[in-house]
């Protein structure tokens, strides 16, 4: 068993919709906050970035660290949880 | 921007790199960091000096034209098209590249040309291993030492999880365990050997440890093996050729695995011991458990029949035999009928009560008494027959009139 976050797996669950970027595992409500301020205020603009990476974890965590004060960890689960919610729903 | 770094500051490797880019010839392997310091500053920084003379006006062209000595630089100076570029020559298939994006493949790029670099000068320092022998010490000890954490790991490892780590490890690590694998089950099956009967006392990861070390001489006969697949490891930039490395040991030296035995089926019997007990009191009465040690003591003799008895009678299998399969019938370890709690009860009430067959007995008698009741109210000859029979009691004439008189009573009733 993967040692998911129960955020993690509600995300992953079900489509995204109108979810706001808090819902994401591994953004909090300051990471949420640092990100909703440079217009990312939903979680598929997250998502939207994410593809703009062509779906690279390694890649995204970078982007995410350099946009926000995101730790490995929190960048980490974030860039999982949109990998597997695209490997999912897309 | 700093374009311009002090070479001074910059590490050997670095050094190397940078020269190596603007196709210098390297000083001889071995010379100190002054000669590459030396020669940056003598080739380098001359063609840096150019490209910034020109670069407000050329910028592009210098750009295009000298995308390997811009690469040194800085990739932020890199046009789009050139970043992308660059980045697939390192096999990174780079999506657009827009503001948001951009910053991230430089980075990336930067990454990439760090570990081109290192890798170069990993190559140039292993082709120095063979001939410097003090480094070469130094790196065995460094990759004795990493394959002593692998090792560690894999021995907490197999300590915390005894049956499931064999199951989990494999997937993780692309056949790495294979090989203690096979070993660590094949040595459970066969009885702890002699020798090991000395550090039986010890249960702790850091007895696993001075085995390994032990077996350290088998791993010093190795040294060439183990620093060539390092370095190739090093030169493709994963770490996990280290494991790869660690593997041949292990393949070798398969006799450190085999002692870590005696401390897990240790382990084991006393997990078996703690919960044996247990199970014994939850599922059936004490008096039961005399009788079913027996049957399990010889089942246990017909599969293993060199294990030692224990002054307890609780000993530990490595698996459960099947019951019903071949060669092996079910033989209960309980008595013969299995009894529920239920039944229990109904016994010990029955044991208080009389018993059916009393019961029985006292209803045949009871019914032939109101048959001989009925039989005199209602049949006079009978009555007179049984009054004979009767008579030769020596209360027979009493009884008569008292008869005759119920007699007529019931007559008259009728």
């Amino acid at each position: 068993m993967s040692t998911t976050s129960q955020k993690h797996r509600n995300f992953v669950s079900e489509p995204m919709a109108d979810k706001p970027v808090t819902a994401l595992a591994g953004i909090g409500d300051r990471l949420g906050h640092s990100l909703m301020e440079q217009g990312y205020d939903k979680a598929y603009v997250v998502l939207g970035q994410f593809l703009l990476l062509r779906k690279d974890t390694e890649l995204f965590c970078y982007w995410l660290k350099d946009v926000t004060a995101a730790n490995s960890m929190q960048a980490d689960d974030c860039a999982q949880c949109l990998k597997e919610w695209c490997d999912a729903f897309l | 921007m700093p374009f311009v770094e002090d070479p001074a500051c910059l590490s050997k490797s670095r050094l190397k790199s940078d020269l190596v880019a603007h196709n210098v010839e390297l000083p001889p392997a071995g010379s100190k960091k002054e000669a590459y310091v030396a020669l940056h500053l003598r080739h380098v920084d001359q063609t840096n000096a150019a490209d910034f003379s020109s670069d407000d006006d050329q910028e592009h062209n210098v750009a295009g034209g000298d995308p390997e000595g811009a690469k040194e630089l800085d990739p932020s100076a890199l046009t789009d098209k050139d970043l992308k570029a660059l980045l697939f020559k390192y096999g990174v298939q780079a999506g657009p590249i827009l503001a948001s994006t951009r910053a991230v493949y430089e980075k990336k790029l930067r990454k990439l040309l760090q570990s081109a670099g290192e890798g170069e000068s990993n190559e140039a320092d292993n082709a120095v291993l063979y001939s410097d022998s003090d480094e070469e010490d130094v790196s065995e000890k460094d990759e004795e030492k990493e394959l002593e954490g692998e090792q560690e790991k894999k021995s907490e490892a197999l300590e915390l999880n005894q049956q499931q780590c064999n199951e989990k490890n494999v997937p993780a690590q692309k056949g790495d365990f294979f090989y203690p694998q096979c070993f660590f089950l094949s040595s459970r099956l066969r009885p702890c050997p002699p020798r090991n009967n000395e550090r039986s006392s010890k249960r702790n990861s850091k007895n696993a440890l001075k085995s390994s070390e032990r077996t350290r001489p088998h791993r010093s006969q190795t040294p060439a093996g183990i620093s060539k697949v390092s370095s190739i490891a090093q030169h493709s930039g994963l770490r996990s050729g280290v494991p790869s490395g660690s593997q041949s040991v292990v393949s070798s030296s398969c006799s450190s695995f085999s002692s870590q035995d005696f401390s897990i089926t240790q382990m084991v019997e006393k997990m078996e011991s703690r919960s044996a007990p247990s199970a014994c009191s939850y599922s059936k009465p004490e008096h039961w458990s005399r009788s079913s040690r027996d049957p399990v003591k010889d089942i246990l003799k017909d599969l293993l029949p060199d294990t030692k008895t224990s002054p307890t009678g609780i000993y530990a299998t490595p698996r459960r035999p099947i019951k019903g399969a071949a060669q092996r019938p079910i033989q209960y370890a309980y008595p013969d009928t299995p009894v529920t709690p239920t039944t229990l009860e109904r016994q010990e009430v029955a044991r208080r009560l009389a018993p059916v067959y009393v019961q029985v007995l006292v209803f045949f008698a009871v019914m032939c008494i109101l048959f001989l009741i009925f039989v005199n109210v209602e049949n006079t000859n009978n009555v007179v027959s049984l009054l004979e029979r009767q008579n030769q009691r020596p209360d027979g004439e009493e009884g008569i009139p008292a008869l005759d008189e119920t007699q007529d009573a019931a007559c008259g009733e009728l």
